[in-house]
């Protein structure tokens, strides 16, 4: 079979490129909310530690922390994703996408305040004792001083843990989502050709990681306006 | 204006100041000398509580400041403006919002008037033309300079220095020393910890001499430097001068 007849097999007849184009719709909705459930909870659990480690103060709040990290780093994610869908959401109707990204959240949470936590880190010890030397409290020197920083230092790392999530929802078929991947599979299944399918859904992966990455080298480079020497 | 009572610090099993009693007055420019860990940064940033003192009071304006709460002693910073080694500039902000963040973060001004001000301290400091740079556009003494405007955006009713000049190039100590020389004409309180022995002898009210984590000796710049009692103070100037 030719190329063009193997696209239309695949593509055209029955209109089957519809579970490709609903199936990145749906990755791309899991990412984008789990990439915020990440981002939230990865820079609470960050702050709550920072502050546990500086402060000596949240210590029940740095022990719950310190669990949620280990158990969600210690497991796949797959682990977790068939857990909360089989376990925990087990007789709760519930939609399957909303499960997803509860779990690609909470997991991607984990590995956000990692990061956040190094970068807050790095500032300079000096950076806070100016603030408080002001006057500001330890609240307002975080908010207006450390994170803004922090955050600039680790925007790289925290791109780099979007494209990883993005990559990451394919395996939402395990709880049968249809997304993108799910979809690709769908068609490979229906028709019995395989390298069209997967191939097309490898590209329309590629391109997204790479239209990403260049726009957050784009985000650096203007951030990095302040370190102009 | 300061009162120091029985001041003790002690990091671990590191006695630094082993009993402090001291009263600094409204107006007065208080030189402090002594060798490289002695304590004498301790001591400075008991005085605004960036260290908890582990023994004594500390007593700002009538109120003890080392029994106060958190609420308090975030008052009292304001009154006490405090310039690093490092300057501490907020690198990811312009030099007008380093000046101003504190002021309009506290509500003190409104961001207009603190714009007003901070033009007005950068005209002081001599760098009107850097509100909108950033800190790393800056050589290290204008650094120091705008750390200086940025403390005194605060209007505070005392300034603690902490060897404000040791991480400048030799040709700009000068251009800081100038500024702070300015500040203490025009009447600032001041606490200056440095190894500048011309401005302790030009500026100064009164030279302490901190060693071992006590303030061995103090005195006019004029008795002090011609007349020293103290063993170690002499062996000090003998290599500092
Ligand atoms: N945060 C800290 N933790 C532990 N030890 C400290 C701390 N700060 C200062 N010290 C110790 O206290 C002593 C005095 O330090 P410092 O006050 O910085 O001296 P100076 O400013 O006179 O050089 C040093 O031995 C130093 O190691
Ligand atoms: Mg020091």
């Amino acid at each position: 079979m030719g190329f063009v007849d193997s696209f239309k097999q695949n593509f055209i007849e029955q209109d089957r490129w519809h579970y490709l184009a609903n199936g990145l719709g749906t990755t791309l909705l899991i990412t984008f909310f789990s990439v915020l459930i990440g981002m939230v909870l990865g820079f609470i659990i960050a702050i709550v530690r920072f502050t546990h480690d500086k402060t000596g103060k949240m210590k029940v709040g740095n022990f719950i922390c310190r669990i949620y990290l280990t158990v969600i780093r210690g497991t796949p994610v797959v682990v977790q994703l068939l857990i909360i869908y089989f376990v925990i959401f087990a007789s709760v109707p519930i939609s399957k996408i909303f499960v997803a990204i509860i779990a690609f959240g909470i997991n991607s949470g984990a590995y956000v305040a990692e990061i956040v936590r190094s970068g807050i880190a790095s500032i300079d010890d000096g950076q806070f004792e100016a603030g408080r030397s002001l006057g500001l409290n330890y609240r307002q020197t975080m908010i207006s001083i450390i994170l803004p920083q922090a955050f600039k230092n680790v925007l790289p790392a925290l791109a780099n843990e979007c494209i990883v999530l993005l990559k990451e929802t394919s395996v939402s078929g395990y709880i049968a989502v249809q997304d993108l991947t799910k979809g690709g599979d769908i068609i490979r299944s229906q028709t019995y050709s395989a390298f069209m399918p997967l191939i097309s859904v490898a590209i329309i992966y590629l391109v997204m990681v790479v239209v990403l990455s260049h726009f957050v080298t784009k985000l650096e480079r203007r951030l990095r306006q302040s370190d102009r020497r | 204006m300061i009162d120091v009572k029985g001041l003790k610090k002690t990091f671990g099993d590191n006695e630094v100041l082993k009993g402090i009693d001291e009263h600094i007055y409204k107006g007065e420019k208080v030189v402090v000398i002594g060798p490289s860990g002695s304590g004498k940064s301790t001591f400075l940033r008991c005085l605004n509580l960036m260290e908890i003192p582990t023994e004594g009071t500390i007593l700002f304006e009538g109120s003890d400041i080392t029994h106060a709460n958190d609420r308090d002693i975030n008052l009292m910073r304001r009154k006490m403006g405090m310039v690093f080694q490092h300057f501490n500039l907020f690198p990811h902000l312009t030099i007008k919002k380093n000046i101003t963040l504190a002021p309009v973060k506290l509500g003190l001004m409104t961001q207009a008037e603190a714009d007003k001000k901070a033009e007005d301290l950068l005209e002081r400091v001599g760098l009107p033309d850097k509100a909108n740079s950033f800190p790393a556009m800056l050589s290290g003494g204008q650094k120091q300079r705008i750390a200086i405007a940025r403390s005194l955006a605060m209007n505070p009713d005392v300034m603690l220095f902490d060897e404000p000049t040791s991480a400048l190039d030799p040709e700009m100590v000068g251009e800081v020393l100038e500024l702070m020389k300015q500040l203490a004409e025009d009447g600032m309180t001041m606490i200056v910890v440095t190894h500048e022995m011309g401005f302790a002898r030009e500026v100064a009210s009164r030279v302490m001499f901190m060693a071992d984590g006590y303030i061995m000796e103090q005195n006019t710049p004029k008795e002090f430097f011609e007349n020293p009692q103290n063993p170690r103070l002499r062996e000090f100037l003998s290599k500092v001068l």
